[in-house]
């Protein structure tokens, strides 16, 4: 309970002014000025709508027009945003005290009815909302006076205020079925076309003062990474994301240009299916994990650009990260002698991979290369991205799936690892890690907690087939005068929300 | 078989130089196509290089790739997919799309129709989203990929055959076969077909660059030939990012490609008795 | 041929049964994306939710766009509001596929147009000139430019292009701003990369048509005939030779200029262009059936035009064809 009330005191003293803090060596904020960005993904699937936000343009283009409760910041640690408050005494019910004097783009101020619509839509199948599951844990949203909003979650998760901050959880306007971009945020809309660009103007009343600083800002999506990296050297676009390790050393050989990289949660893993054969062979497992050169991957794959990883997703940076468990290396004799303890000489197995998943044919032929040394035949199988995640993904013995990162190891276990998850990507059971998962929800000691998660990430690493070579780092690419990114590890252009704290220096 | 080759040897003779440089250069892909992976110093995937994209050296003649994998072994395997994908699917596109032509020509009526019909409706799905759809179905095989090529080339084939072969059978030589009560097929074989077969020779010379080019499209779009292994196309797409710094790894293959495409037509155009002089 | 057994009366019952032909094809493609789309793993509501899709979210949406009727009967529901002149709904943008379209298609429309006027005087004159010249080092010269045009895979010649013209040079833009406010001067600049390389993607092709059917012509008796009356070659070809020979020459430019619409898909996606091959693929991928199909027939409509005018153009240039 202590360690609860630390956290209360936090999340209410922390205002959201900090969360942008000036990237070093940068000149003061200013004003004015147009950018373009551009970003890897574009459809005609673009939407307004924060609940269906798919891609990182939906991302940008939420967070540019929506505010949310809270946020993710720097520290990896919730903030507070339009909440000014957000409490809870035993983690199951929650009291939000909405910001006063916050207006929407059409006018209107934000109250607690915004709020309640915006949260409790998401339980609507018919919506098609993408935090349909998570939302589930919203047993009760209701207004609590004009300015408060109680929710009551069907369990006790003190991730609450972390799992608000994603995009997908921003405030829309009551009644807004179809949202239109009428927000609260920094930016207001003045050309949408989906799939080809969003053009937004500053808002003069957003409710931070003084921000945003851009004028305006255009954003574009250039799906070719070569087009990209060329559109920011040739001054077509000032900002990027998703900038390939190959591209870095051009990037950086423009005295105008400069690389904006964070280490990040976000993942390629090769999954082995742990309901089939050969597959579910603990030999075969720990054979792969083995046969994985995973400074070579760092190095010629990512150039240095990746964290190494250990086969469990916590990243090293993480609050809640285990160093006591060993690293695992590339050792053929080791992995030789799985083979022969398993009886796998000979055997053939097709690795599905594909552009769908970063890295993932170049890790596959990693894998084949060695494989063949120690008498496994792995067969590279590229499949094309389209209609990868319905078909390939999971469904084969070995494929390859990609994790973004998420706001608390709590998601990023209960969406993967846990033996009745939808996406348990490698289908394995395990029940004592199940245990510590809802029991380091409730689990109030923050010291108990990091045991807790650290004996699962133990239990991933050892029993589980999901082989994570390393931890790919984010890249943007930015025109210098571009002052004030500072990225985020949730994600490229600062966790998507570059779009209020930068300015141009021109 | 032995007529060809002896017409082709015969042409070669007599051929001024370039002819026979070019001849040269479609020689040394062939051989290259069937014999590279014996000579290949290094296995197509295997990474021998710690560096990436970097320049000729004695140990790695043309570099490493962009993972640090041999330049020039992994050249002489995708020689062979070019080449043979490139050809397989050139002839087979010339073949049918040919055969379709006389005969809708010299039938007329409702089976030009429908044959018409259906090349247009094939010809008019673009190629590249239909090489997408069915790869999406299907998964990428090989003979996947010769039929794609093939089956995008067969109505353009069809459409300039069918041109030429509507021209010929106006002229007064095919109307005086018909007279005579020729069959079909022997009119088709003995006086319309001798007299495409220029600009035809000259269409599938293209029709091959093109089918290389496609699958270096389809290679852009991710469709291409299963890794390790790559063919010329891809070894330049998959080896962009090293544009910039004039990396032997993009130039080597992009240099092939045109050698063996060029090459290829030049030796097509001296077959023609048009530049017999 | 038998509509060219009509005479030269009236082209009249030609075009009908061309454009009643046209139906039929336009019918054709129809059914064969519906079949093939049908082969498709996934559906549009599958896609649209991603893989954070409950099976509940699945169906309800499933229901929403009419995926859970048969496909006889949405193909049905789709010809039905098509002859009605009515494309339908996009099942993932949420908006009428006649929007969508209407904002890629005049974009389709100027690169394809822009770039046929360019290629195709170009690909006259380099075949044309090769064709007089033939033997000579001009006509070597041209053989091997043309060839070299084609010989390079399209997205390294437009990303070659854009290294020198825009990184480098920094003369034109990267990427293809095309939007409604931009004035003329600035749209062409900025689509002059992706016409450059469209161009010398079709232009080759043409050109060796134009000089392989020119040149074929040239040993014909008739072309001796007016030699030896003295006309210079240059007249003869003009004059007589051309004629004869356009039908396959229009019939290759066509086919060619054709590619300039579905084709585009690699120079739209390096240069970032608003076309409709892209939307196209997009279609594929959200597996938007309507949307797909509208992208189909605009491109087979395209197409058959092409060919139409393919055709009236060597119908009327070659005496033979009409009166027989």
């Amino acid at each position: 309970m202590m360690d609860f009330s630390r956290r209360a005191m936090m999340l209410g003293g922390l205002s959201a002014g900090l969360i942008g803090m000036p990237a070093m060596g940068a000149s003061l904020p200013k004003r004015g000025g147009s950018i373009r960005v551009a970003t890897q993904s574009v459809s005609t699937a673009d939407t307004l709508d924060p609940a269906k936000g798919a891609l990182s343009t939906d991302y940008v283009r939420h967070y540019m027009l929506y505010s949310g409760l809270t946020r993710i910041g720097h520290d990896l640690l919730a903030h507070l945003s339009l909440a000014e408050r957000l409490e809870s005494a035993d983690r199951i019910t929650w009291h939000v005290a909405l910001r006063r004097g916050v207006h929407f783009h059409h006018g209107g101020e934000l109250t607690s009815a915004d709020v309640v619509f915006s949260l409790l839509r998401h339980k609507d199948p018919k919506l098609g909302s993408k935090m349909a599951s998570i939302a589930g844990q919203f047993v009760d949203v209701r207004a609590d006076g004009r300015y408060g909003v109680t929710i009551r979650l069907s369990g006790p998760n003190a991730d609450l205020p972390a799992m608000l901050a994603q995009s997908h959880f921003l405030i829309v306007r009551h009644g807004a079925d179809r949202p239109d971009g009428n927000g609260t945020g920094p930016f207001r809309l003045a050309d949408f076309k989906p799939g080809i660009r969003t053009v937004v103007v500053r808002n003069p009343d957003y409710w931070v003062p003084g921000r945003p600083y851009l004028d305006r800002i255009e954003l574009i999506a250039i799906p070719d990474e070569v087009s990209r990296v060329n559109a920011l050297l040739a001054g077509d676009v000032q900002l990027v994301n998703a900038v390939a390790p190959h591209s870095t050393r051009r990037v950086e050989a423009s005295p105008t240009h400069a690389i904006a990289t964070a280490p990040s949660a976000l993942y390629s893993n090769l999954i082995t299916r742990m309901d089939r054969l050969p597959s579910g062979n603990p030999d075969f497992i720990a054979a792969l994990k083995h046969l994985i050169d995973r400074p070579l991957v760092k190095r010629a794959l990512f150039r240095g650009y990746a964290t190494i990883g250990n086969d469990q997703p916590i990243p090293p940076f993480h609050p809640y990260y285990n160093p006591a468990i060993p690293q695992t290396a590339l050792d053929l004799d080791r992995a030789k002698w799985h083979v022969q303890r398993g009886g796998l000489q000979n055997v053939r197995l097709p690795i599905f991979c594909g552009p769908a998943v970063e890295g993932s044919v170049d890790m596959a032929s990693v894998l084949q290369e060695y494989g063949a040394r120690v008498g496994l035949d792995l067969a590279i199988t590229r499949v094309p991205s389209d209609g990868y995640w319905s078909t390939h993904w999971m469904r084969h013995p070995l494929s390859f799936g990609s994790t973004n990162p998420r706001p608390t190891a709590d998601l990023i276990f209960s969406l993967f690892y846990k033996s009745d998850a939808a996406w348990n990507e490698t289908g394995w059971k395990n029940p004592r890690f199940d245990q510590l998962l809802l029991a380091a929800r409730g689990e109030t000691n923050e010291a108990n907690r990091k045991a807790m998660y650290g004996e699962m990430q133990q239990i991933v690493h050892d029993r589980c087939g999901s082989i994570i070579p390393v931890f790919i780092s984010l890249i943007d690419g930015h025109d210098r005068r571009l002052q004030g990114l500072n990225p985020l590890p949730m994600g490229g252009l600062m966790g998507y929300q570059f779009a209020e704290h930068v300015w141009w220096a021109a | 078989m032995k007529r060809s080759i002896s017409l082709l040897v015969g042409a070669l003779t007599r051929a001024p130089l370039a002819t026979r440089v070019a001849a040269g250069f479609v020689g040394f892909w062939l051989v290259l196509a069937v014999g590279g992976p014996w000579v290949a110093p290094h296995p197509v995937g295997a990474f021998v290089d710690q560096d990436v994209f970097s320049g000729l050296s004695a140990r790695l003649w043309l570099g490493s790739d962009y993972l640090g994998r041999d330049v020039f072994s992994r050249l002489l395997y995708g020689a062979r997919y070019t080449v043979f994908l490139g050809l397989g699917a050139a002839l087979l596109a010339a073949c049918c799309g040919t055969a379709l032509a006389l005969w809708a020509t010299l039938s007329g009526g409702a089976i030009d129709e429908v044959i018409s019909r259906l090349m247009d409706t094939l010809i008019s799905i673009p190629s590249k989203i239909l090489a997408l759809v069915l790869v999406a179905a299907c998964g990428s095989s090989l003979p996947l990929l010769l039929l794609i090529c093939a089956l995008t080339y067969v109505p353009g084939n069809f459409r300039i055959a069918r041109a030429l072969a509507m021209n010929l059978a106006a002229l007064d030589f095919v109307a005086a076969a018909r007279a005579r009560g020729e069959r079909k097929f022997a009119i088709a074989l003995h006086e319309v077909l001798p007299n495409m077969v220029h600009p035809l020779l000259a269409d599938l010379g293209l029709r091959f660059v093109f089918v290389v080019l496609l699958l270096s499209g389809l290679s852009f779009l991710g469709l291409g030939v299963q890794p390790p292994y790559a063919d010329l196309g891809s070894l330049v797409r998959e080896n962009i990012s090293g544009l910039t710094e004039g990396a032997p790894a993009i130039l080597a293959p992009a240099l092939a490609i045109a050698v063996l495409t060029v090459g290829t037509n030049l030796l097509i155009d001296a077959l023609k008795p048009e530049d017999k002089r | 041929m038998s509509g060219a057994k009509t005479g030269k009366a009236s082209l009249w019952p030609m075009l009908i049964r061309r454009v009643g032909s046209a139906l039929l094809t336009l019918l054709l493609v129809s059914m064969v994306i519906f079949a093939i789309a049908g082969l498709l793993p996934g559906d549009a509501a599958q896609e649209a939710l991603g893989q954070s899709a409950t099976p509940e979210q699945v169906a309800a949406l499933r229901h929403e766009m009419g995926l859970d009727q048969p496909a006889p009967v949405r193909y049905a529901h789709w010809l039905s509001g098509m002859v009605r002149g009515d494309a339908g709904q996009s099942l993932v943008a949420g908006m009428p596929v006649g929007a969508i379209i209407a904002e890629r298609l005049p974009n389709t429309l100027m690169l394809a147009g822009m770039t046929a006027v360019l290629a195709v005087p170009l690909a006259l004159v380099m075949g044309i000139t090769a064709a007089i010249r033939r033997g000579t080092w001009i006509d070597r010269a041209i053989n091997l430019a043309s060839l070299s045009m084609v010989a390079l895979p399209e997205f390294l010649v437009a990303t070659v292009g854009v290294l020198i013209f825009s990184v480098k040079l920094m003369w034109l833009p990267s990427i293809a701003m095309v939007s409604a406010e931009a004035s003329w001067s600035d749209t062409l600049r900025s689509c002059a990369l992706p016409i450059l390389s469209l161009t010398v993607v079709v232009v080759a092709q043409m050109a060796r048509m134009t000089r392989a059917a020119i040149a074929d012509q040239l040993d014909r008796p008739y072309v001796e005939m007016a030699r030896l009356k003295g006309a210079s070659l240059s007249r003869v070809v003009l004059g007589h030779v051309l004629p004869n020979c356009l039908g396959p020459i229009v019939n290759a430019m066509a086919l060619s200029l054709s590619y300039l619409m579905g084709g585009a898909i690699i120079v739209e996606t390096i240069f970032n262009f608003p076309g409709l091959a892209s939307l196209m693929v997009n279609a594929v991928t959200s597996r938007d059936m309507p949307l797909l199909q509208a992208c189909a027939m605009i491109f087979c409509s395209a197409y058959l035009l092409l060919m139409l005018v393919a055709d009236m153009v060597a119908l009327l240039a070659n005496p033979r064809l009409r009166a027989q």
